[in-house]
């Protein structure tokens, strides 16, 4: 238990010798076409099942378990809440002269809330994650929510070409703006199962978009600066996230969808998506990449790029036989040569294993984040996979 | 709140959401859940819903004194922020309410199961509340109850937890001329809020004996009872009588969860 605490690193390390790491790490860099312990190509995902609208009690949820039995459940709370005008809003307000919220009310308070009230504040949403094992305070679920959440506030959605709304501009911090003086506050409550068997942050990403997908915001009835009133009917309660329809004319590609974060990362040169325990224990670097629909392109657009501390570097070194007193004599000599690693530019010998340092080659960075936003890629693929997950 | 319970039910008979006196809410359990565990299991009793898993028996940590003698059960519990209908602000560490529910379990289950058969071992259950509607104890009784029985973990019997109420405060003695409360059977939320409630859980002792198998007749015992609310002695037995009934009828949708888990 205490082992698990401490473990603020991309997760616990499993038990694996110098003679292992240096195996696995060997065939994950083969040149183009890595042979990973599963099986799995490097973009591939490990199996899920996944369902959403799960607890009536709540305004979206969503449960995604993956074959190894690691299970999230992720509940979406919506609050109304008073807008308070603080000092940010008030530096800011040269800024609100977008502000096309419908008609003022009194002049006074229109110019002085109006940045808040018609951006969106970035504090609306919290985030909090459980993890069994840890405490709410521990690194790990604060680094992890913090991490989830400042992609979510981050989006912010466009206008398509004739100007006209989408219903979602501002992103998702405009879409919690009910008037000037009142706002939704969401509380996005995510649970982890189990015992985190490998770095929960792909499992609770893809969960955390599916519950948003699904999420539920009653109908306004009343109008513009009026105190929020809404219609108790929830069968004509909207989506946060506006869903297509036949209504509307824009393709669902281009809708403002919430961001998912991928895990990913890079052995030598190759690019590997959502690493189990044991890839991530010899990686060279590990990132997470959160994407969204870019509403103005087809296409899909970065928000943010994270690099998580790789536990490959708190492993135990191998050592070569010509440096092991036991093998004294054993070894012909020149047999271990030091070859330089085009990957991190160290000299290592082959088969050796030597704790990662860190660090990873711009022309690899480039290569992950072209994988996920290319047309058709992993980021794509991603994205349509859980749309496809029936809400309602 | 318009509608309550002690002011609409007399003229009705119907409570707040439409059920008799006796009836149960709508119970809907699985079983293996959760391939990573033991055993695991999910159960709703109309909208209140949980999770449960159980680890073990597992070595227990170094440095426990205690389980030389048989197992030694452990009991997390976590109650969601989404639980409830108001989004829960979380402190650090655990709540009142649900350590207690901790506690009651981890009692009620160590002196429950066999744990005689696991000399120097842990069996930790972890219940997750993911939306509670009342009767969240005598629901993770049930929950854990299966998760067990999945884990294989051996018990005499399958043990039910159900909550028993009274229609109205019932603080004065009982009349038995006109006798205008009735016990209410499987509390819902509001009801809880403003009835009094009890907790029963209760278990069958599987016979001795070649033919007892055959007989209907299974003997019952109470396993755990739990009451916070005032009420006047007069009416627990009543209470009671009620509540060891809807056991009975929850033992009998629990025991068809299990037989059909195994053809599936």
């Amino acid at each position: 238990m205490t082992a698990q605490r401490q473990a603020s690193s991309a997760a616990q390390t499993p038990h694996l010798s110098a003679a292992e790491l240096s195996y696995l790490y060997t065939s994950l860099s083969l040149p183009n076409n890595p042979i990973r312990p599963d099986g799995r190509s490097p973009t591939q995902f490990r199996p899920l099942a996944a369902e959403c609208d799960i607890l009536p009690g709540t305004n979206g949820s969503a449960r995604i378990g993956f074959a190894d039995g690691t299970q999230a459940i992720v509940g979406v709370k919506a609050e109304v809440e008073k807008t308070t005008l603080t000092a940010d809003t008030l530096d800011a307000r040269s800024l609100s002269l977008q502000s096309d919220l419908g008609p003022s009310g009194d002049g006074r308070e229109g110019t002085e809330g109006s940045s808040a009230a018609t951006g969106g504040h970035g504090s609306w949403v919290q985030m909090s994650i459980e993890i069994p094992g840890f405490r709410d305070d521990d690194a790990l679920p604060v680094f992890l929510a913090e991490m989830m959440r400042e992609s979510l506030v981050g989006s912010v959605g466009g206008k398509d070409g004739d100007g006209i709304e989408r219903g979602m501009a501002g992103g998702l911090k405009g879409r919690l703006v009910i008037n000037k003086r009142w706002h939704w506050r969401l509380y996005i409550d995510v649970l982890l199962l189990s015992q985190p068997l490998s770095y929960p942050l792909p499992l609770l990403s893809l969960t955390t978009h599916l519950a948003l997908l699904s999420t539920k915001l009653p109908k306004l009835k009343s109008q513009g600066e009026e105190d929020p009133f809404f219609d108790d009917d929830w069968a004509v309660a909207e989506y946060l996230y506006p869903r297509a329809s036949a209504g509307l004319k824009f393709n669902p590609s281009q809708q403002v969808r919430p961001p998912v974060t991928l895990l990913v990362i890079s052995v030598g040169e190759n690019v590997i998506f959502d690493p189990n325990r044991e890839e991530i224990a010899v990686a060279d670097a590990v990132l997470a990449i959160s994407v969204t629909r870019d509403t103005e392109s087809q296409g899909l657009k970065l928000l943010t790029i994270r690099t998580i501390d790789p536990p490959s570097r708190l492993t135990q070194p191998g050592v070569p036989n010509s440096e092991n007193v036991n093998m004294l004599g054993a070894t012909a000599p020149g047999e271990s040569v030091a070859v330089l690693n085009p990957a991190t530019g160290e000299e290592e010998i082959p088969g050796v294993w030597r704790p990662r340092r860190g660090g990873v080659k711009r022309s690899v960075i480039a290569g992950m984040v072209k994988t996920v936003l290319k047309k058709g890629g992993v980021g794509e693929e991603v994205l349509a996979g859980l749309e496809g997950v029936q809400v309602g | 709140m318009p509608l309550d319970t002690s002011t609409t039910y007399p003229l009705t008979r119907l409570r707040l959401d439409g059920r008799r006196w006796n009836e149960l809410r709508l119970l809907q359990a699985q079983i293996s859940t959760n391939p990573a565990s033991s055993g695991s299991s999910y159960l709703s009793m109309g909208n209140t819903s949980i999770m449960c898993s159980v680890h073990g028996p597992a070595e227990g940590r170094r440095g426990d004194a205690a389980g030389s003698s048989g197992a030694v059960v452990e009991v997390d519990v976590n109650v969601a922020g989404f639980a409830g209908v108001d989004r829960r602000r979380r402190g650090g560490g655990g709540d009142k309410t649900s350590s207690r529910i901790a506690v009651i379990l981890r009692s009620t289950f160590q002196s429950h199961l066999h744990t005689y058969l696991y000399p120097h071992s842990t069996i930790s259950i972890h219940v997750s509340v993911l939306s509670s509607d009342g009767s969240v104890l005598a629901a993770a009784i049930n929950a854990c109850t299966l998760a067990l029985v999945d884990a294989g973990i051996p018990m005499p019997g399958l043990l039910c937890g159900c909550t028993a109420g009274m229609s109205g405060s019932a603080s004065t003695p009982k009349d038995p001329r006109h006798d205008e409360l009735d016990p209410l059977l499987d509390l819902s939320l509001p009801e809880e809020q403003e009835l009094p409630l009890m907790t029963i859980g209760t278990t069958t002792v599987v016979p001795g004996g070649e033919h007892n198998m055959d007989d209907d007749e299974e003997e019952t015992t109470v396993a755990l009872m739990t009451m916070d609310s005032k009420l006047h002695s007069t009416y627990t037995e009543t209470m009671l009588a009620v509540g060891i009934d809807g056991c009975n009828q929850i033992r009998e949708l629990l025991e068809d969860v299990i037989k059909g888990s195994n053809r599936g």
